[in-house]
């Protein structure tokens, strides 16, 4: 197998937004970034992936398998973090995890145990006393503990303290390491795919404007830099150009 | 039994199980029976309201299941709310027997009519409010009110035949009686499976097509 994920020709249609012909893939044992300005499709995307959102025509194939075909498969192989969502405000984590571990054919207690030791989470706590950072914490210890291959996450690192995003940025560099799984996720925090990512994928509304690995997507956006840049671009530089120029167009 | 397990353990408000109590209500000497049934409407509106607000669908969604089964696991818990309500007024009712209670002045008793209609006032109110709640996933308080008017006029119909004198037999204990009542209780339960089995239906495809 070549590729954990695929995704093909994916058109989602709303009144006033379209996410067009999205494609691009992710080998195993690497990282993937989504970038793009708030609005631009990444979540939509990762809605589509999954089937939270019904798009209108497109593949998605995790593990070789066709995604809509094989939901309930594939999904024992993936894990998901939507970033920003808070399940069951009122419930202990024990409990959300009980329920949560039953559904899952390989889930590791004891790995479940070590990352909430390794993230300070206290299991009798409710959800809603968890800071946003922790409960991105837990939910990244949930998808962690059922031995996914494909991980996909919606702005995971968002509202977390930069000692903390440090501390995941670094763990995902760790979960592909062995060179058999995978992250995509989506972030305008541009600093955390200059640390960890592989390949990058920009989304520019509901566009893919490119995926390719980082250096070779660094050197595609070469025709924005001007005489004063010496340096390559950076990818704020990137996406501070292209959506600023096209802001400018719009307004002539 | 895992969806059911989840819908208990997370999605289901803890009033809609006190409501699935108070099949209990029986043994009250003066009450109008019919009202039980509508707690048993209620608990699936306030558990729907509640899913709604913690973000049910979303962690059901990222859990390895379907939409199918997401809508499954919901009808599991308000069957077994409206079944629990049930089985536990039979109790009551043998109670209600030792204790030598009258009949129910103020209307119905608990005969095995008031089962059947109990089964059919179930149904229809969840053939309405289901796939109109799964219509768009969140309007649940739009879906009750829909739903509820067909409950109430069954509910009215239901008091209000006790009092029609041709009909008194569907409120007594007389053994000939209660035999007369028996294809009530019947059709009550077929009723009941075959429009939650239609409900859970519509629901499905109504949902598969909802982007939460």
């Amino acid at each position: 197998m070549t590729e954990l994920l695929r995704v093909d020709h994916l058109n989602k249609h709303y009144p006033g937004f379209a996410l067009q012909d999205v494609s691009f893939s992710v080998k195993p044992g690497r990282i993937m970034g989504l970038i793009g300005k708030n609005g631009a499709g990444k979540s939509t995307t990762l809605k589509s992936i999954l089937n939270i959102v019904q798009p209108q025509s497109g593949i998605v194939s995790i593990l070789g398998k066709d995604f809509y075909q094989n939901e309930k498969e594939c999904k024992q192989e993936i894990g998901v973090v939507f970033g920003g969502i808070d399940f069951y405000p009122l419930k202990k984590l024990s409990t959300i995890t009980a329920v949560t571990s039953r559904f899952y054919k390989d889930w590791d207690q004891n790995r479940y145990t070590e990352y909430l030791r390794q993230f300070s989470l206290d299991e009798s706590k409710q959800f809603r006393t968890l800071s946003n950072g922790m409960k991105v914490k837990y939910l990244l210890a949930l998808a962690l503990s059922h031995h996914a291959k494909l991980y996909l996450l919606d702005e995971p690192t968002s509202g977390l303290d930069p000692v903390s995003r440090d501390e995941i940025l670094h763990l995902f560099t760790r979960i592909v390491k062995d060179g058999k799984r995978s992250i995509l996720f989506s972030t305008h925090i541009t600093s955390d795919l200059d640390r960890c990512a592989d390949d990058i994928t920009y989304i520019q509304n509901g566009k893919v404007l490119q995926s390719a690995d980082k250096d070779t997507f660094l050197r595609s956006f070469d025709h924005l830099k001007t005489p004063e840049d010496s340096k390559p671009l950076t990818l704020e530089e990137i996406m501070l150009r292209t959506e600023g120029r096209n802001s400018d167009e719009t307004a002539l | 039994m895992k969806l059911l397990y989840k819908e208990l353990m997370l999605a289901a408000h803890p009033t809609s199980l006190v409501f699935a109590c108070l099949g209990c209500l029986v043994v009250v000497p003066a009450y109008p029976y019919t009202v039980i049934f509508m707690f048993g409407c209620l608990a699936p509106y306030i558990t729907f309201l509640y899913a709604r607000e913690t973000n049910d669908a979303w962690y059901s969604a990222i859990l390895p299941i379907t939409k199918r089964e997401s809508v499954k696991g919901k009808c599991q818990l308000i069957v077994f709310i409206q079944l629990f309500q049930l089985l536990l007024s039979i109790p009551c009712v043998v109670l209600r027997t030792i204790l030598h209670i009258e009949n129910n002045p103020v209307g119905i008793d608990a005969t095995i009519a008031w089962y059947g209609l109990g089964f059919i006032i179930y149904g229809v109110f969840d053939l309405v409010f289901f796939p109109a709640y799964y219509k768009n996933g969140y309007k649940a308080g739009k879906a009750f009110v829909i739903a509820a008017i067909p409950m109430l006029l069954l509910m009215i119909a239901s008091e209000g035949a006790v009092r029609l004198p041709a009909l008194a037999w569907l409120d007594s204990y007389a053994p000939y009686d209660l035999l007369l009542q028996a294809p009530i209780l019947l059709f009550g339960i077929l009723c009941y499976i075959i429009l939650i089995c239609i409900a859970y239906w519509v629901s499905v495809k109504r949902f598969e097509r909802v982007d939460l």
